[in-house]
């Protein structure tokens, strides 16, 4: 026999490989006994499967385990019929009559009452199914003149600092896949679209050092790509949606004007002086609130602690989108500026805001906690700020892990917060068990379950 | 006609009786139920119509009546230039303005802070300042102050500004500062997407004569040009180089962008920079005189003030 079927000496227990034991520790179970497969046997079975780690499999199939049952519940096959060919009838021990007849008589015996009451719990049991297991409601969500998803698109910026600058272990891993399976399933909750970008350090541009300008062309692709998207919603990689039963539009869009503040000194923690008074602008520009209308906002941001914040914000399709990310990038700013702009397009932003006043007639401000609770860790110089920090009572929409690469714990916020969110979103189902049977089952026996 | 008996029936009766009673007394029963099912649609219907909308629609741009059709701009230096210079200059603006109901805004360098830039820059800020003083004129003309408008027949709508005769009048696929920028001018463009038109010398672009139409892209493009950190960085030709720094690098702005032949706007009084004034020509400038001083444009100017007024009076 050859050795890549040769079974793992623990059932369901993982591969051994010592040649991987020594770098790693990050993504293969250990082995608990010691015992070790031979390397090679590991190698040969990686060419010959599909090139992932392949646990025991044999005997966990559900046919498998229950085919004994099944196909003993099966109807038999008698072959006393099977003989003579004239006669198919009788050679399923069953009775003669067909289904649809007996049907039909089973119905013709039942009341009127037992009828309707049939029927209402029939329909009850379709819109259930309509409901949650096709894909109906998503595509209502998704129809622009329905529910509007498509009108969204979220851009993730997943990889940053994958490639070049240093390779990425057992925790970045988890980050990525955590945040985008959160953003996945939120998309394909409200019918949004999901643009995962890849921020990998690599010199794109062979004339210049344009780094982490990439958000422009990466909105500037989706915008492309997805014709009916009028909202882009930019997200780093440190974000996790707490509350993915907020739609965009029942959170943001539908009140925007409610929302967004227009008028920097509301909360101006870089101390931009607004509105602008130079006598040559028209009164649009001259005003704190541009013309007021919802409608003429191109860009929404959160400000945090030290300014305007880019890991979460929205942008809108049109002429004023085209030039700013036309204009956002500049040779002469960025050589003159790029010593002190440490934030590099967020500084520019910041830039242009100040002194280009057809920019900023056209952007809004969010609350932060509305797109961008930090957690305790960031801004913290001046402690707990109820502008800026997550706060579980209230429920924020989202938690952005800003800044945890400079010293804190990343994955730890982020499982943190996976878990809190899991928790404040159970179903009725889980909060009774938890709640409630497994808390009356401590009192009274002084055991934790978990059910 | 009376007969004793009713007539036979047929003996081929129809072979379906007719449905109709039936059906109203149908329907009458159902009214109700027809009542509630299209009232529920009608609530339906409406309820999708009045739901919160969550795009709002940009608000239209203020269109521009037209009144007056073109805004004349000059930024004059009070400072420098004598002030019976500066009146002929004026005088000559006025002058063409009123023939064609045009208006004329003549701003001083000194009412903005240009935060140490060269005054040249006055321009760029006295257009901005002119599309919010007028905001119902179609186009701005900006004309140097070394200048003076020529031919007082030529209509800036009819000799440039008009879409098919821009569409003839534009260089197209021509590199944006000669001989041999490798960015050049679209081929695709058409007349009702030009916002900003001028011309080139032998130099590079020229920007002390050009067009711009009043609208949102104006606005931009005029407050980007006039970014403090263009002022601050100390280009050589100042506002020129600045143009030529923004167009080469922001295709929004080359997109809207037409150059046209230098003797259509602006002609130069001598041959050494660009193409030199003839008859008939819409305006001239004065251009070499700049580096020998301002004296030196003031003498230059005496040879075509005389022109310029016996066209005027002959028109």
């Amino acid at each position: 026999m050859s050795l890549s079927r040769s079974p793992s000496p623990q059932p369901g227990g993982g591969w051994a490989s010592p040649g991987l034991n020594i770098a790693s520790g990050r993504s293969s179970p250990t082995t608990r006994n010691g015992t070790s497969v031979m390397w090679e046997s590991s190698r040969l079975k990686k060419g010959a499967g599909t090139g992932y780690p392949s646990f025991s499999t044999q005997g966990s199939g559900f046919l498998s385990k229950h085919m004994r049952k099944i196909s003993s519940s099966l109807p038999r096959f008698s072959a006393a019929g099977y003989d003579e060919k004239d006669k198919p009838i009788s050679r399923w021990s069953t009775q003669n009559v067909p289904l649809l007849g007996r049907l039909r008589n089973i119905v013709g015996r039942m009341g009127r009452k037992l009828k309707i009451r049939l029927l209402i719990l029939f329909t009850l049991l379709l819109s259930i199914i309509i409901f949650y297991n096709t894909p109906l409601v998503y595509h209502w969500r998704r129809t622009t003149w329905l529910g509007g998803g498509q009108k969204f698109v979220i851009i993730l910026a997943a990889n940053i600092g994958g490639g070049v600058m240093e390779w990425k272990g057992a925790r970045e891993w988890a980050i990525e896949r955590d945040s985008v399976r959160n953003k996945k399933k939120y998309v394909a909750n409200w019918g949004y679209d999901l643009e995962i970008v890849d921020m990998k350090t690599k010199k794109r541009y062979a004339h210049e050092w344009r780094e982490s300008w990439e958000k422009v062309d990466f909105i500037r692709t989706a915008l492309r790509k997805y014709p009916k998207a009028e909202w882009i919603w930019w997200l780093d990689l440190n974000t996790f949606i707490m509350e993915p039963t907020y739609s965009l539009q029942d959170h943001i869009f539908n009140n925007l004007d409610k929302h967004i503040y227009r008028d920097i000194n509301k909360y101006n923690p870089l101390n931009i002086t607004h509105p602008l008074t130079d006598d040559y602008l028209d009164e649009v520009s001259r005003s704190p609130v541009g013309d007021g209308k919802p409608g003429s906002v191109n860009l929404i941001l959160p400000q945090d602690c030290s300014g305007f914040n880019l890991g979460s914000f929205f942008i809108r399709r049109g002429p004023w989108t085209d030039r700013l990310l036309d204009i956002w990038w500049d040779p002469v700013a960025y050589e003159q500026k790029h010593m002190e702009w440490e934030h590099k397009e967020q500084d520019a932003l910041e830039q242009l805001y100040t002194t280009q006043p057809w920019i900023r007639k056209h952007t809004a401000f969010l609350p932060q906690r509305m797109i961008n609770s930090f957690p305790m860790g960031a801004c913290s110089e001046n402690g707990n700020d109820t502008r800026i920090h997550y706060d579980q009572k209230d429920r924020d929409f989202l938690v952005n892990m800003a800044g945890c690469e400079w010293g804190r714990d990343c994955w730890g916020e982020m499982y943190n917060f996976r878990e809190l969110s899991y928790y404040l979103n159970r179903n009725p189902w889980e909060r009774f068990k938890e709640d409630l049977v497994a808390v009356i089952w401590f009192k009274l026996t002084g055991q934790k379950v978990k059910l | 006609m009376h007969y004793a008996y009713p007539p036979r029936k047929a003996s081929h009766p129809p072979p379906y009786a007719p449905r109709s009673s039936r059906n109203i007394a149908g329907l009458r029963r159902n009214r109700t139920k027809l009542l509630a099912i299209t009232g529920l649609f009608f609530i339906a219907v409406i309820w999708l119509l009045t739901r919160p909308s969550s795009s709002h629609a940009a608000p239209s741009p203020h269109k521009p009546s037209g009144n007056p059709p073109v805004v004349i701009v000059t930024a004059v230096d009070e400072a420098t230039y004598d002030k019976d210079y500066l009146d002929t200059i004026k005088e000559n603006r006025i002058k063409y303005a009123e023939k064609h109901g045009y208006k004329t805004f003549f701003p001083k360098v000194s009412d903005y802070d240009l935060k140490n830039a060269p005054k040249s820059w006055t321009k760029v800020v006295a257009m901005r300042h002119a599309l919010t003083k007028f905001p119902d004129a179609y186009f701005f003309w900006y004309l140097d102050q070394n200048a003076f408008i020529m031919n007082p027949r030529l209509k800036i709508e009819d000799h440039i500004t008009k879409n098919s005769r821009l569409e003839e009048l534009m260089k197209k696929d021509h590199p944006v500062v000669p001989p041999d920028s490798i960015i050049k001018t679209f081929s695709h463009l058409k007349g009702q997407d030009v916002d900003f038109v001028l011309t080139q010398d032998s130099e590079g672009l020229s920007a002390g004569s050009f067009i711009v139409r009043n609208g949102e892209w104006a606005r931009f493009f005029l407050e980007t040009w006039f970014d403090p950190i263009y002022r601050s960085y100390n280009f050589q030709k100042a506002e020129t180089h600045a143009l030529e720094h923004i167009i080469q690098w922001h295709p929004t702005i080359l997109a809207r962008m037409a150059i046209i032949d230098q003797r259509l706007l602006n002609s130069y009084s001598q041959h050494n920079k660009g193409d030199e004034y003839r008859d008939g020509d819409l305006a001239v400038r004065f251009v070499d005189c700049l580096a020998a001083g301002v004296q030196a444009c003031q003498t230059e100017s005496q040879k075509f003030t005389q022109k310029w007024r016996t066209a005027f009076s002959s028109s």
